[in-house]
This record gives C-alpha cells, sequence and structure tokens, in this order.
C-alpha cells in the first residue's frame, strides 16, 4: 500500500461533517416546525413564549431530555433495552452515505469533487438494507420493556414496516430501471437536462413528470410514510391507543434518541423521493456549470427540494385521521404491493418502446 | 488479497458450530436457528470459490440458496407453531408420536 | 494490510456470536447474535468482491428471515420456556463428532490450499448478476418463484388461518 492521498481523506472527512451536520441539526428545526406548522394548520398559536416565534423551543426541549432521570424498569431486559434505540439511530445516520446532495464539480486542483460520501455501485440497495436494520430497533424495545402495551406496539408496528419495506423497494425499482443501474448519482444524471412535450412545452427531465411514474410515486410516497411510522400510518406510537406504543417505557436520552431517529428518518426518505423522483440536486431549466456556483446552487435545489417535502411529512401529519391496523395492512399488501408490480411492468413498456 | 482457503476455513468452522448446534440442544427454534447457520456456511463457501474462478454461477447459486432458505424459515416455524400450540413444549425429544 | 484486519476481525465476530447462539440458553438472546453473525458474513463477502451479494444476504437474512425467527420467539412468549438439559452422553457425543468433523474439514482445507487468483477484477456487480440470471438460470428463477407460492400457501395452511370457518381448536 503506497502513499495515503491525504488530500482524499481530508475532503471524504469534510464530506462526513457536513451531512453529519446536517442530519444532527434536522432534528431541533423539525420539532420546530412540527410545532408550528401543527399549530398553523390547528388554528393555534404553538410555542411562541421560548424566544421570538418561539425558536429556542428546541433548546428548551434538548434541555429537558439531558436534564430528566434516566430509568430502567425492573422487569426489563437490561442489554437489550439500552441498544435498542440505537438501532433506530444507526439506520437512520447511515442511509444518507449514499445519496447525493450536489453537483460534481472540479476543484482549482483538478480533482473532481463528488458531494456524496459513499459512491458505491449498489447504491440504494444499501438503504434497503440498512432499513431493514431498523426493524429490530422497534422489536427490541417493545419487547424488553416488558410492558404487554409497548409489546403489541413493537409487533404492530415492525409488521407494518416490513410489509410497506415490499412495496418501497418494487416502487423505487422503476426509478433505477430508467437509469440502468443501482447507483443514485447515475439516477440524478438521468434526471437532468429535459424534454419536449407536444412541441409546445419544455419540461426537466424529472422522472416525476413521465406517466410512467406516477403510480410507482405514489407508492413510494406512501410506503416513505409507513416506513418512517409517521400518521397516517403511526401505529409505533398510536397516541391515545397504546400510550405511546414501543417506546412508552423510555425516558429522557433514550427517548431522545428514538424522536430524533425518527426525524432523522423523515429526512432520509425525503432525500430519497427528491433523488429517484423529483431529480436530486438538479435545478429545472438550468444547466449547472461544474464549477462552485454550480454546486453551491444545487445544493440549495436539494435542500429547498427536501425541505419541501419535510414540510408535507408535517402537513400531512395533521390532515389524514390514522387508519385501522387492519386495513392499513390489506392496503400495504393487497392494493400497493400489486400496483408497485403493475408500475414495473408498465415502466418497461415505456423503456422498449424508447417512450422514456 | 486475502487467500481464498482461509475463507473456506472460516466456513468450515461457522459449519462445524452449526453441526455442534443441531447435535447438542433440545430447543425447536435454535435447532432451525443451527441450520440457518450451516446455511450460511455453505453460501461462503459459494461466494469463495466463486471469486476463486471469476464466475457469476456461485453467485446465483448463493442467490437461490437464500430464496429457497426464506421459504424454508417460512415453513418451518409455521410447523413449528403448530407443534408448540398442539404439545406446549419447545423440546423436540417431546414429538415422538411415530417412534417405535 | 487493512483487509487482513478487517477480515479477522469480522471472522472472530461471526464465530463468537456463532458460538452465542449454539450456548445461550435463551432463544431471543440467540437469534440476535445470530443477526450479528450474518452482518459479520456480509461483511465477508464484500472483502470477497460481491457487494450486492452482501447487500442481499443484510436484506433477506437479516432483515426478514431474522426477524420472523424473532417474531416467532415472541410471540410464542419462548424465553420463558425452560429447555430442559441436554444429557451429558449426548452433549459429549455431539460436540467430539462435530469437533473432529470440523477438524477434519479444517485440515484438508488449509492442506489443499489455492492462492493464485485470476488477473483483473471480479466483475460481480448487479448488471452482470442479472444478465446471467435471465439467460442461464431462467428456468430455476421461475421455480423458486413457485416454489414461494407454495411456501407462502404451506405457511399459512399450518398455521390454521385460511380465512375459511374453522373450529375453535385451530384458532
Amino acid at each position: 500500500m503506497h502513499g495515503i492521498d491525504w488530500v482524499d481523506v481530508g475532503l471524504s472527512g469534510l464530506k462526513i461533517a457536513v451531512v453529519l451536520g446536517a442530519m444532527l441539526n434536522v432534528t431541533p428545526i423539525m420539532v420546530w416546525v412540527e410545532r408550528r406548522g401543527s399549530a398553523l394548520i390547528q388554528d393555534r398559536p404553538g410555542p411562541n413564549r421560548v424566544g421570538p416565534f418561539g425558536l429556542f423551543q428546541s433548546f428548551a426541549d434538548a434541555l429537558k431530555f439531558i436534564l430528566k432521570e434516566d430509568m430502567l424498569p425492573a422487569k426489563a431486559n437490561k442489554v437489550l433495552y439500552t441498544i435498542a434505540p440505537m438501532f433506530g439511530l444507526i439506520p437512520a445516520l447511515t442511509t444518507i452515505a449514499v445519496v447525493p446532495w450536489g453537483r460534481p464539480f472540479l476543484l482549482p486542483g483538478g480533482r473532481l469533487f463528488e458531494p456524496i460520501i459513499a459512491n458505491v455501485n449498489i447504491g440504494i440497495l444499501l438503504i434497503f438494507a440498512l432499513a431493514s436494520m431498523g426493524v429490530y430497533g422497534i422489536v427490541m424495545a417493545g419487547w424488553a420493556s416488558a410492558n404487554k402495551y409497548s409489546l403489541f406496539g413493537g409487533i404492530r408496528a415492525s409488521a407494518q414496516m416490513i410489509s410497506y419495506e415490499l412495496s418501497l423497494t418494487l416502487a423505487a425499482v422503476s426509478a433505477l430501471m430508467v437509469a440502468g443501474s443501482l447507483s443514485l448519482p447515475d439516477v440524478v444524471w438521468r434526471q437532468t437536462g429535459s424534454f419536449v412535450l407536444f412541441n409546445v412545452v419544455k419540461l426537466p427531465a424529472w422522472n416525476i413528470f413521465s406517466p410512467a411514474m406516477w403510480i410507482a410515486f405514489v407508492v413510494f410516497f406512501v410506503s416513505a410514510f409507513a416506513e418512517t411510522n409517521r400518521l397516517p400510518f403511526d401505529f409505533a406510537e398510536a397516541e391515545a391507543e397504546l400510550v405511546a406504543g414501543y417506546h412508552t417505557e423510555y425516558s429522557s436520552m433514550k427517548f431522545a434518541l428514538f424522536f430524533m431517529s425518527e426525524y432523522m428518518a423523515m429526512a432520509t426518505m425525503s432525500a430519497l423521493i427528491t433523488t429517484l423522483f423529483l431529480g436530486g440536486w438538479d435545478i429545472p431549466w438550468y444547466n449547472e456549470p461544474p464549477n462552485a456556483l454550480g454546486f453551491a446552487l444545487s445544493v440549495l435545489a436539494f435542500t429547498v427540494k427536501v425541505s419541501a417535502l419535510l414540510f408535507i411529512f408535517v402537513w400531512v401529519r395533521w390532515t389524514i385521521p390514522r387508519l385501522k391496523y387492519d386495513l392499513l395492512m390489506k392496503l400495504g399488501w393487497k392494493v400497493f404491493l400489486p400496483l408497485a408490480v403493475i408500475n414495473i411492468v408498465i415502466v418497461a413498456l415505456f423503456i422498449a418502446k424508447r417512450w422514456i | 488479497m486475502i487467500p481464498t482457503h482461509w475463507f473456506l476455513i472460516l466456513s468450515a468452522i461457522l459449519f462445524t458450530i452449526g453441526v455442534c448446534g443441531v447435535l447438542t440442544r433440545k430447543n425447536g427454534i435454535t435447532i432451525f436457528m443451527c441450520i440457518e447457520l450451516m446455511v450460511n456456511a455453505v453460501n461462503l463457501t459459494f461466494v469463495a470459490y466463486a471469486r476463486q474462478f471469476h464466475q457469476v454461477h456461485g453467485l446465483l447459486f448463493v442467490f437461490f440458496v437464500m430464496a429457497i432458505a426464506a421459504a424454508e424459515a417460512a415453513v418451518g416455524l409455521a410447523i413449528f407453531i403448530s407443534l408448540f400450540h398442539h404439545r406446549h413444549t419447545i423440546d423436540v425429544d417431546e414429538a415422538n408420536l411415530m417412534r417405535w | 494490510m487493512i483487509s487482513f484486519a478487517i477480515f479477522f476481525f469480522f471472522a472472530a465476530i461471526a464465530v463468537i456470536f456463532a458460538a452465542m447462539v449454539v450456548l445461550h440458553r435463551n432463544p431471543v438472546v440467540g437469534a440476535l447474535s445470530l443477526v450479528a453473525s450474518f452482518f459479520a458474513l456480509a461483511v465477508m463477502y464484500v472483502l470477497l468482491e460481491a457487494p450486492f451479494l452482501a447487500a442481499l444476504q443484510v436484506i433477506v437474512y437479516a432483515g426478514a428471515i431474522m426477524v420472523l425467527f424473532l417474531f416467532v420467539i415472541m410471540l410464542l412468549n419462548l424465553q420463558h420456556q425452560e429447555e430442559p438439559r441436554t444429557r451429558p452422553v449426548q452433549q459429549f457425543l455431539g460436540y467430539t463428532t462435530s469437533a473432529a468433523f470440523g477438524l477434519a474439514l479444517i485440515y484438508y482445507l488449509a492442506k489443499f490450499g489455492v492462492t493464485k487468483l485470476p488477473e483483473g477484477a471480479f466483475i460481480s456487480d448487479a448488471r452482470t448478476v442479472g444478465i446471467k440470471m435471465f439467460e442461464a438460470y431462467i428456468f430455476p428463477f421461475e421455480m423458486v418463484s413457485i416454489l414461494l407460492l407454495a411456501a407462502i400457501v404451506g405457511a399459512l395452511l399450518l398455521s390454521g388461518r385460511t380465512g375459511v370457518a374453522k373450529d375453535e381448536e385451530t384458532s
């Protein structure tokens, strides 16, 4: 092994620091957005005491989590009770490593800077692999709490997650088929540029504008809600039914870890939706130059898209009521799975006829 | 480059541990888990040889083995559940109605 | 150099957690140790230049099959069942025969080890595997899908929930 390329190591460290910082900061920002946004929808003020517009509410929450007593139920399995929140957090933090968040551009020394932490050629499979690890956090949390209701919440939530993982995966396959590759930068590059519709209007070549992908987009979007346990699929928490579901017996930092991992999973899912269907870092109708300006604009575009989707997550939470559990499972297996498979056939038809 | 026979030796060790578990334990689910361990050890052998000869057939075989192991796990666990409902014990030595 | 360190570390993890599956009383701990062992095996697959299979190993084995095992263990509440002690004679015979078998296997594998690999990289990405599957192995592919259908029907039938009205004892 010859000399290590220290510039490469330094750039990777910088990328990791930036992405980690962004992910860790998503939680406080989303807490504020969620509380003010839900207050807006429900026609009430929301938190407005701690700082202007309640902006420091997240700091107050963080302080509360740190200072609360960290307890352990008497009959709980100590080891599993302690490591369960970590299983929730690890997928949320690591799956963002394969999502491209900006345009690759040329640094002054001629080196290409690719704003993606790990450009492996099996990109999206890594996301699915690590997302299936998230199920273990819920199952272990529900079981290790030695509480019947936590166990019910944990089993229901994990059954829901593994059912909707199928439709999530199959709906993502349609975007991958069009790009011809499993790696997400290839999927985004395929969506740059534009196509002309009926010789009249010039649309960006995003996947969502092509009719073959509409079903896949709907299926993926709804399955993302089910994967992150957000309303209308939040049986894991199910306030007013199971107290707090699988994290009833958790307090202070362990609960904060579950809380954080939910918002980070939301952010990762939004990043994945924008990458697969909304063109990732692509700015519509504009050819970004391969320099620092193009990179900055593309990062801005990516952030705007992800933020819009995160707001939609909050919006849907307070708009649609929770489904009954058996209806939810029927929907996942009998409606979304066949729709996702039908969509694969449709996309294959479009590709064969070169309409896409 | 890691020599292939190291992977084969690791696979042999895992297989032996699986055999040990099947012969020694009496809990049905644990025996089943040891069988899965043995199947995975064999998968590792397939992938090691696939890399040795640069042939993709080894990987395809592992693909099929995984699919079949999934089917086997589903049916085996269903059998175990119905056995548990009838016998109310997890000891596989109790399932001995057909012994002479 | 660093790949050797990774190999030894994850091989140790795989062996230690596999031993915990066999030795520990509690089946839940056994199932979770098996998950850790499968993860270590996925790293082995990456070292063998097959990242596609590593991802599949985590998705299928560690992410689906072991979740099924954990569901069954937790729903049947099996960790409170006392597993009877194995008779010492059976334990002794089991350990010695498997150890003898294992030692013989390792001896012969180490004796006939091959160290020369072909030149070039091993092309093992999804495209190559997919093309080979749909060209040469299309028949086994279709057979496996029918087998999975048979497994689903079988599992439904065995658990007694086919939707047909049944008497109470098979609920």
